[in-house]
């Protein structure tokens, strides 16, 4: 097996808060040239619920699936297969959850797996992730601490 | 959970200085201790937000938090702002050494002289 990568961080927001940012209001926050089209005007969709979409609509009304939800139980954490750029057959897996750290502060931690599924491509395919998650990260704290977001 | 303040190494330190608004309040509490309300008064981030910087700032031994009565306050941690300085001094000891000895070694035109004087000096 390969090894998950886990990522925890302090977010300076609740756990609701957090987590409605995260859900609801991703295209505000996810990384412009993040996507599987390169379309810069291309725009992410999450659909907030149990077995919800995550997609991307590029400028066109192209629609490419980038993952599906396969938890939900807000505030506290959300799973979703994920496969940007490829085929759902190699998705992998993220969890995060959202455990309140108190003074009004979030820790999200979360858990990127089932690598094995990229077979030959799996350790460098990791790495590459390992990178997003740090372009993701700083966006997302900044959306969610921004005031009146 | 977190490292003892006096035992953070100074390279967590520079990393919590790498945000400006963890800078903003090193300086903040540079002029004086504050609470994370009076932080948060002054900063354009929400409290939350301040606390989860000064958390940042603790686990890496710049920022002590004190109990006031029900109050908590904030202020700089000498140990660890001096670990920076010192590490910047031992840096800058080695540059400072190394022009000195280019300096004296290398025969000055007039205007590589006038250039030489405009360095700063630093004591120490």
């Amino acid at each position: 097996m390969i090894e998950p990568l886990r990522l925890s961080f302090e977010i300076g927001c609740s756990p609701e808060h957090a987590f409605t940012v995260w859900t609801t209001r991703t295209a505000a926050w996810w990384p412009k040239g993040h996507s599987a089209s390169g379309d810069p005007k291309t725009e992410v969709v999450l659909e907030p619920r149990l077995d919800g979409r995550i997609y991307e609509r590029t400028s066109d009304g192209t629609e490419i699936d980038w993952g599906r939800i396969t938890g939900w139980n807000p505030p506290h954490a959300l799973s979703y297969r994920w496969h940007i750029g490829r085929d759902a057959a190699t998705a992998t897996d993220v969890e995060l959850t959202f455990v309140d750290a108190g003074d009004g502060t979030t820790r999200l931690e979360i858990v990127h797996s089932g690598w094995e599924a990229l077979g030959d491509g799996a350790l460098a395919y990791r790495e590459a992730n390992t990178n997003g998650w740090s372009t993701l990260i700083p966006t997302f704290t900044a959306a969610a601490e921004a005031p009146r977001f | 959970m977190s490292p003892a303040a006096g035992a953070a190494p100074a390279g967590d330190a520079f990393e919590a200085l790498g945000d400006p608004n963890r800078r903003a309040i090193v300086e903040l509490l540079g002029a004086h201790e504050r609470s994370v309300q009076e932080l948060a008064d002054e900063l354009p981030i929400s409290r939350p937000a301040v606390s989860r910087h000064l958390r940042l700032l603790k686990e890496a031994g710049l920022v002590v938090e004190e109990a006031h009565g029900t109050r908590r306050i904030y202020r700089l941690h000498d140990e660890g702002v001096e670990a920076v300085a010192a590490y910047l001094t031992e840096v800058w000891g080695d540059v400072a050494s190394r022009f000195r000895l280019l300096a004296e070694n290398t025969a000055p035109r007039p205007a590589a002289a006038a250039s030489a004087r405009k360095q700063p000096k630093r004591k120490r």
